[in-house]
């Protein structure tokens, strides 16, 4: 059997193997398949906590790298103008297999660090040094306020010694006596002065009023710039205030309530030439600041420029290396003889592919001794593995989303390459609409190349990956378009006409002569017209999925053969088949035989189909000669009915009694089942005798195994045939239903063309001045856009569900058996994307 | 004359392009994905096709229109 060329109708045949790989050729092997991206490993210490395995060393060491490019990166994003990283195939790469590969790996380690310890300095100093000059702002904005309100308070000094006769004489010092009043400078006043925030300063005041009873003076501006925090970039505006008060007790409560609100304290002299002078200091200091700041920015710049020339590729490094020890340690390692075993699927037609990985990794690792690669003999169910190429991705992903198949179970996938596109179309009929969504698909698959290298966010991302879908989608569209007649509401005229219109009547005349190909374009814009395409499309639809359905029973046959359960095909598969078409199929071939026959040649008058179909449940056997539709018909419907009749015990006994059978046989010769048996740990060491020194595929030893073998009870047998029997009977008429569908959807479609178009160009196609002009334009635009977002785009992704519905439930429940788990390489190609 | 002749005939067709598409597509990786979705879009093109012509082949009612079309025959 493993000669059969895979495709895409199974999954494709899976060996287990065993690896045996010596120490050190293990890191570059597993590079090697890594790259390769061909084998899935199985873990063999399931029992293991992460924290006790043999390679948690190295994935620690790799973890803090990981984390120090992460850190480069937060880096790198944070500063204002961008730094340019140099993209992953432009880098130079850096070698990690072979026998200098350690080395590398650990001089990638200390050139991280470093690069680590360097940013975070500059980036502590560049704190600090913000924090300084911040604070130097603030002692420069409270030197120049200070500077006018004493200024301010020298010219006042008069009007403050008038008002205050004797009583001022505390608030002002002998000095001022002295010199007769009116002196410049010496206003020895002792004050406080500092800056605080500007929404506490009315909280601020009224602190200060109640708590020294107003024994104060207080001045305050607002600095008019604001304070920019570098760590949080949050402004806080401040002002700068004065507060003159007499008494070492008032200005030590001032001091502290001013503290307590957060304010920032200066030392100020009541010199002014000293004033002058901190104010120059502060100046200088402020530009030495500034200039410090600016070279450590340049300074952080450099570093973080040199980072991202190679930033990638040491994220590329330290991803595969986690991925290649995470491996590591789901082998087997065989303390005395320094060897890891591993346990892999793999597809068995890249066995040979993988041998030569396998040399080719000893090889550039520079050592002598190849792994070993033994085929397996188990009875384990292998991972479903369908190899696809970028056209049928698409197609088998949307399938696999209602259940990976099981192992060697016909794959629908391959038939929705067809059927889904087609069932799409019948829906979406539109020769426009079709054209409009094939450009889209064209211009996206000749961009493919540019597209799948740029992220192209989540939503264009999933047009993309759907391109080819969508391509098929848009020809079959373009098909039904043409037969529906349907070109952005309008007809085309392609042939003659069946039907003319003698002497200016408003009721056609058959000619005898049927439009050969679609709808007849007579039919537009009759008032009758959608009653006859309601019958068209409704009969169609089920025509079509009587025949799907039936497609999809029959695809139960080659599973039946290929599980070895011939039985099925009399108990399952026949039942259902004559179920179904002895009720469906003798509709559908009512409806085509209703259509083939000349009605106004015959004595009846064409009998309506639904009631037929009822009457001949609800009387069996009596047929109205009036309303007959062939002679016979009685007899026949009786003989159908009775057909349908047998099939449902047929379906619902016949597998539980030959369950029940094959169980007798077995007690009656006196075997009792086994319970699933526990785990047995079949001693590997036994097999290295037969390794040693053997070529491979000589040894086959059996591989441990958990008991999959399920116990077919005969209960579950019973349960799981009358579930099935009721799921079958009932579903095949909900299912036939259900795919009216196609006609609702398809007369939404034409209907919602048709109303777009009366409401919007309808009438002014035909410009006769400028204001007709720019209508047409307005309009003109209007409807493109109206057609690419509501026809297009949201009729199109209506149709798309529901197509797809249709083939996860009507096709699948007749065939498919799901339970599979999807083939999951070890690969380094999907890693590059995330951080 | 609306016959049933051209149903046949188009189905003698659609299987004989069913059945080139069968012998002829070569050897290779995709053989079974060019087969597959070749026969089925033949067969379900035919189908489609040939219910729409059946439907209009001995038609039970009439076009009737609100005021004489302008129609070309």
């Amino acid at each position: 059997m493993s000669d059969e060329y895979p495709s895409l109708l199974r999954s494709e045949r899976m060996s287990l193997v065993q690896l045996f790989v010596p120490t050190e050729v293990a890191h570059d092997t597993v590079h090697e398949l890594g790259e390769l991206g061909d084998v899935q490993f199985k873990d063999l210490n399931p029992s293991v906590n992460p924290f006790q395995r043999s390679f948690v060393g190295e994935i620690r060491r790799i973890d803090d790298m990981a984390r120090r490019t992460r850190f480069f990166d937060a880096q790198i994003e944070k500063e204002k103008d961008v730094v340019p990283v140099r993209p992953l195939y432009e880098c130079a790469p850096l070698l990690t297999v072979g026998p200098r590969s350690a080395q590398t790996v650990d001089e990638l380690d200390t050139t991280l660090s470093q690069y680590e310890s360097k940013l975070t300095t500059l980036n502590e100093s560049y704190q600090t040094l913000s924090e300084r000059t911040r604070e130097l702002t603030e002692a420069r904005h409270v030197l120049r306020e200070t500077a006018v309100f004493f200024d301010k308070a020298h010219t006042q000094t008069s009007n403050i010694r008038s008002s205050f006769d004797d009583s001022a004489t505390p608030l002002l010092t002998s000095h001022d006596d002295r010199e007769g009043g009116y002196s410049a400078g010496s206003f020895d006043l002792e004050f406080v002065a500092g800056t605080i925030e500007r929404s506490r300063v009315p909280t601020f005041e009224r602190v200060l009023w109640r708590v020294l009873r107003g024994n104060l003076y207080m001045n305050h501006t607002d600095i008019a710039e604001p304070f920019i925090d570098p760590s949080t970039n949050a402004e806080t505006r401040k002002n700068v205030f004065i507060i003159f008060a007499h008494g070492d007790v008032v200005l030590a409560k001032i001091r502290k309530v001013a503290e307590s609100m957060g304010a920032t304290i200066f030392p100020i002299d009541a010199n002014a030439d000293k004033r002058a002078d901190a104010l120059r200091e502060v100046e200088n200091r402020l530009e030495d600041l500034q200039t410090v700041l600016y070279n450590t920015g340049i300074g952080r710049r450099s570093e973080l420029v040199k980072i991202g020339e190679s930033l990638r590729v040491w994220q590329d490094v330290v991803k595969k290396e986690k991925l290649i020890y995470e491996t590591l340690n789901l082998f087997n390692y065989d303390v005395r003889r320094k060897t890891l075993i591993a346990e892999a699927w793999v597809p068995t037609r890249d066995l040979t592919k993988i041998q030569l990985a396998l040399r080719h990794a000893t090889e550039e690792s520079g050592t002598s001794v190849p792994p070993i690669l033994h085929e397996l003999q188990t009875s384990k169910t292998p991972p479903t593995f369908h190899r696809t190429n970028k056209f049928t991705e698409g197609f088998q992903a949307i399938m696999d989303s209602y259940g990976i198949s099981a192992y060697q179970e016909i794959n629908p996938g391959l038939f929705a390459i067809t059927t889904f596109p087609f069932l799409f179309a019948v829906m979406f009929g539109d020769i426009g609409h079709g054209f409009i969504i094939l450009i889209a698909a064209v211009y996206m698959i000749l961009r493919e190349k540019a597209m799948a290298k740029q992220d192209n966010g989540e939503i264009i991302g999933q047009f993309f990956y759907g391109r080819y879908i969508i391509l098929m989608m848009g020809l079959f569209s373009i098909y039904t378009g043409f037969l529906y007649n349907d070109l952005f509401s309008k007809t085309l005229h392609l042939f003659h006409s069946g039907w003319t219109f003698p002497d200016n009547s408003t009721r056609g005349v058959y000619t005898g002569h049927t439009y050969p190909f679609g709808l007849d374009p007579a039919w537009h814009g009759a008032t009758n017209a959608l009653v006859f395409t309601n019958s068209y499309k409704m009969k169609m639809s089920i025509v079509l999925g009587v025949i799907h359905m039936t497609f999809a029973l029959c695809l139960q046959v080659p599973n039946h053969f290929r599980f070895k359960r011939k039985s099925d095909i009399y108990t399952n598969f026949i039942p259902q088949m004559l179920f179904l078409q002895s009720i469906f199929g003798y509709l559908v071939l009512c409806i085509l035989y209703k259509w083939s026959v000349d009605w106004t040649k015959s004595p009846v008058s064409p009998p309506s189909l639904l009631n037929m179909l009822i009457t001949m449940f609800l009387e069996p056997g009596k047929v109205d000669p009036e309303k007959q539709l062939y002679p016979g018909q009685g007899f026949v419907q009786m003989v159908l009915l009775g057909i349908a009749g047998v099939c449902v015990p047929w379906l619902l006994i016949s597998k539980p009694y030959l369950a029940w059978r094959e169980m007798h046989k077995t007690t009656g010769a006196g075997y009792v089942t086994l319970g699933n048996g526990e785990e047995t740990a079949i001693a590997r060491h036994s097999t290295d005798e037969t390794l040693e020194g053997e070529e491979e595929g000589n040894g086959r030893a059996i591989a441990e195994g958990d008991e999959e073998h399920e116990g077919h009870d005969f209960g579950d047998v019973v349960i799981h045939q009358i579930i099935h029997t009721i799921e079958f009977c009932l579903g095949c008429i909900s299912h036939t239903a259900s795919y009216l569908r196609l006609w609702a959807l398809s007369l939404a479609h034409a209907q919602l063309s048709e109303v777009l178009w009366s409401m919007t160009l309808d009438g002014r196609t035909d410009p006769k001045s400028i204001g007709g002009w720019i209508g047409l334009g307005i309009m003109g635009f209007m409807w493109l856009n109206l057609t690419i977002g509501i026809l297009c785009l949201m009729e199109g992704l209506s149709a798309f569900l529901h197509a797809l519905r249709l083939h996860w439930v009507e096709g699948n429940s007749k065939h498919f058996e799901g339970g599979g788990y999807p083939f999951a390489p070890l690969s380094f190609a999907g890693e590059g994307k995330e951080a | 004359m609306a016959s049933l002749f051209p149903i046949f005939l188009v189905l003698a067709i659609t299987l004989g392009l069913m059945s080139a598409s069968f012998l002829f597509v070569r050897k290779g990786p995709n053989q079974a994905v060019i087969r597959t979705s070749l026969m089925l879009t033949f067969a379900v093109c035919y189908l489609t096709w040939m219910v729409t012509y059946l439907a209009q082949l001995h038609p039970l009612m009439v076009p009737t229109f609100s005021a004489p079309p302008a129609h070309t025959a």
